[in-house]
């Protein structure tokens, strides 16, 4: 299963991901991310995908 | 509606196609893209690409799903709004029920085809060839991204000249924020020519400004950006001023039509950031699927850039006017969290080279938009 990794040196917390795709990214009251899973089940593929899409700072990245 | 079109393939479109898809829409996704390159952000161009320290391949996009075709090297030409069909530069006609125009905008230039732009991959390359052997550069234009590609061109060892008919930043930012970027601009070493009488490119290498003339090996041109809607033109399809397509609060432009990004001028202006084409793509998909009944798409003012050794992000309405309350840290050391309070309540809140969450910032500045409908 694919892996979703995070730069947290670039995230800034725009939130898009958190946006697009709420099952997988959250982000706390400070902002912070977090992901409620690291491996990308196949019914989140198409969502976790966008969420990478949207990121305006290229942190999000799925590695096969 | 069996069969939508989407004409565009940057940040706004892909987000259309695919919130076609997360919106249930099943039938047939189509995008058209002029770019021969698989679709990519342009937020790195003038920053790690143009400098070289990044490889181009890195501003690609994860490519849309294998439902939707994504057709590169496809230009479209004209419209047909009562027959509802594109045609493309090769002479294809490309039938819809439903079409996202989302063509985007391209540079502005002053001396017709040949000026080194930054606009696309390939613009970012071939000045990135440029600058590689270049010693001087002369860069017109002083907003957000002429300011970026002299940030560029400095850190690559490049003397440089921004050009500009106006202080820089200034008419974007207002005095306060703009002359701190412009001292942070003169600290790193870039010179600042404020040209009121006009400014005439002469030859590959030269500028004339009032009086004077400016040499310099490579000359880039940063003067802002123009709307794709020439073919666009005898459709009916309502056009501002500027060229800017028309469209309302849900993101409709005429029955059966949408737009997002940067094409799009909405109560008079277009908001051509990555943020907005986000919001506005999602919103075309959600007015296309869902008509009348959409939710009407909240424009968020967030903008930011990179300049000088200054990371400035800004939430809320441009440009600023008197200075600004310090919430935190200090304008002298130019590492500061600044807010500006507006009449009737609005405010706009500033980070400079001050790390905090973004969602934080909007909290400050002008609000965190509401969280997006539920997927389906």
């Amino acid at each position: 299963m694919s892996r979703i990794l995070v730069d947290f040196d670039r995230c800034e917390g725009h939130g898009l991901c958190e946006q697009t795709a709420p099952e997988v990214f959250r982000l706390d009251d400070e902002g912070e991310l977090h992901l409620t899973r690291e491996e990308v089940a196949p019914e989140d593929e198409r969502a976790v995908a966008a969420a990478v899409r949207v990121c305006p700072v290229a942190a999000l990245k799925v590695r096969p | 509606m069996r069969r939508i079109v989407v004409v565009g393939g940057s940040i706004a479109a892909l987000t259309a196609a695919e919130s076609l898809r997360a919106g249930g829409f099943d039938g047939q996704v189509t995008v058209v893209s002029e770019e021969p390159h698989q679709p990519y952000s342009r937020v790195p161009l003038s920053k790690g690409v143009l400098a070289g320290r990044e490889p181009a391949k890195s501003a690609l996009l994860p490519a849309p799903g294998e439902d939707i075709e994504f057709r590169t090297g496809a230009r479209a030409v004209r419209l047909d709004v009562r027959g509802r069909t594109v045609t493309l530069a090769d002479g294809t006609e490309v039938p819809y029920d439903g079409l996202v125009v989302a063509t985007g905008a391209r540079a502005r230039r002053l001396t017709g085809g040949s000026d080194l732009v930054v606009r696309t991959l390939d613009d970012a390359e071939a000045l990135a060839s440029r600058l590689a052997t270049a010693r001087s550069a002369i860069v017109l234009g002083g907003g957000f991204l002429g300011m970026e590609v002299a940030t560029t061109c400095r850190a690559l060892g490049l003397e440089v000249t921004v050009v500009d008919l106006v202080p820089p930043l200034l008419r974007l930012l207002g005095p306060w924020l703009a002359d701190l970027a412009v001292a942070a601009a003169r600290d790193h070493g870039i010179r600042v020519r404020v040209a009121p009488d006009g400014v005439t490119v002469v030859g590959e290498h030269r500028v004339r400004c009032g009086e004077s003339v400016l040499e310099a090996d490579v000359i880039v041109c940063a003067v802002g950006d123009v709307p794709n809607t020439d073919w666009l033109r005898d459709s009916g399809l309502p056009l501002d001023a500027g060229g800017g397509l028309v469209a309302d609060a849900c993101c409709r432009v005429a029955p059966g039509v949408v737009a997002a990004g940067d094409v799009v001028s909405r109560e008079g202006r277009r908001t051509p950031h990555w943020t907005n084409a986000v919001e506005q793509g999602r919103a075309a998909a959600a007015g296309l699927l869902e008509g009348a009944s959409a939710r009407p798409y909240r424009p968020d003012p967030y903008f930011w850039t990179e300049q000088c050794g200054l990371d400035i992000k800004i939430s809320g309405e441009l440009p600023l006017t008197g200075p600004p309350d310090i919430l935190a840290g200090s304008v002298n050391d130019r590492s500061a969290l600044l807010r500006w309070r507006h009449d009737g309540g609005a405010a706009t809140a500033v980070a400079v080279n001050h790390r905090l969450p973004v969602i934080k910032l909007k909290r400050l500045g002008a609000g965190v938009p509401a969280p997006a409908p539920a997927r389906t």
